[in-house]
């Protein structure tokens, strides 16, 4: 991580000097994160793809603007955060009742496919702050005030929305995830 | 059997998801090792977080296609720093066009090598001063040709359009010879065949 900083910092550098190449180094090392972050709010491969590209443009334009390169990854989130939201809010206006999926019940002992997609139904029960908080923390690996600081708000509300949002993971895929002993018992 | 820290227990969330200082940390885990509910959610705790662990990470449909495109490229100005203005970089551009051949330069800015920005800055000068006469050269030569081929043709066409004049005047001439000697073989004959009727001839 330390080492993936540093050689992001001097891609940076580089890029701020109008080295396209840098810049495209760059995109190439984060387009998948950002990619699978926004597939993962927006739930379209395609608009993900769109947004990812504004992402990475509207980074290039303010790139100037970033103070310091070692938080290049919670800024660039921030313009990710912001571009998925505002797209949010466009295809989901406040009136329209949001669908919500109810995960599936594939039962326990599933093989890990299975599993995968029971997540991936049970994430899309959660809001989209919830979902978001979930994505940042348990696949983007980023820490409390660095989330803070992607969604503008209080850590204590990042907390807050990622710990309701486990908590009814935590419901919703207990059948997924019960050991055999358990399901035993219950059947 | 509850917790007998009940409010006061430790944040077994920000245990597992890392975020407990290392002090506390120790605490909590010697809590957990004699209090049954503590383990018991730290277990669940721990066992959503490894099935979440388990969502694939999708791969891109393609590639994200940047900005390989000059429109994207910053101007040669903005090339020195990014927080240059515009007018700065003018009047650096200015001075470096006076005195890029005469002396040294010395550009204000601490954050650059002096030499490597000298060079820098005359590379790029000459180069636009490159192309800037690369487009006039350009330019001229389309120009030039231009106006040779369209004298070319012009000189041709007269050319031809003469040549063409000439061969009218000559078929007309000749056609009008060959009129005046069909004419006058006709009178001859007609005046023949009037004598041998009228017997003109024989007397």
């Amino acid at each position: 991580m330390i080492f993936r900083e540093v050689e992001d910092r001097d891609l940076i550098a580089k890029a701020r000097q109008g080295e396209v190449e840098a810049y495209n180094l760059l995109v190439s090392r984060w387009e998948k994160r950002i990619f699978n972050y926004l597939l993962r709010l927006v739930s379209n491969r395609e608009d993900a793809l769109d947004l990812s590209q504004d992402v990475f443009l509207k980074a290039y334009q303010n790139l100037p603007k970033l103070d310091d390169p070692g938080r290049f990854a919670p800024w660039l989130f921030r313009i990710a955060h912001n571009e998925a939201f505002s797209w949010l809010r466009r295809k989901r206006p406040e009136t329209e009742l949001a669908e919500e999926p109810r995960p599936a019940n594939l039962g326990a002992r599933m093989m890990p496919i299975e599993l995968s997609l029971a997540v991936e139904s049970a994430l899309k029960i959660l809001s989209d702050d919830q979902r978001e908080a979930v994505l940042l923390k348990v696949y983007q690996g980023f820490k409390f005030d660095e989330m803070a600081e992607i969604l503008d708000c209080p850590v204590s509300t990042v907390k807050s929305r990622l710990y309701t949002a486990l908590d009814l993971l935590k419901t919703a895929l207990a059948p997924s995830i019960l050991p055999k002993e358990a399901v035993r018992g219950q059947s | 059997m509850s917790c007998i820290l009940d409010r006061n227990k430790p944040d077994w969330k920000a245990y597992a998801l890392g975020e407990m200082a290392p002090a506390v940390r120790r605490e909590a885990e010697t809590h957990a090792s004699a209090c049954q509910e503590c383990h018991a959610e730290l277990a669940a705790t721990r066992i959503t977080l490894d099935a979440l662990s388990t969502l694939r990470e999708e791969e891109m449909p393609r590639r994200i296609a940047f900005v390989s495109d000059k429109v994207f490229e910053p101007r040669w100005w903005q090339r020195f720093s990014p927080r240059f203005s515009f007018a700065g970089a003018g009047l650096v551009a200015a001075a470096i066009l006076v005195h890029a051949f005469v002396r040294p330069i010395s550009v204000p800015m601490a954050s650059q090598n002096p030499a490597a920005l000298e060079t820098q800055i005359r590379a790029q000068v000459q180069s636009q001063i490159g192309a800037e006469i690369d487009r006039q050269v350009q330019q001229r030569v389309a120009a030039q040709l231009s106006s040779a081929i369209e004298s070319a043709v012009t000189k041709a066409v007269a050319e031809t359009q003469k040549q063409e004049g000439e061969r009218t005047v000559k078929l007309l001439a000749a056609a009008e010879r060959r009129y005046a000697e069909s004419a006058d073989i006709l009178n001859k004959q007609v005046g023949l065949m009037y004598a041998m009727n009228t017997g003109a001839g024989a007397r």
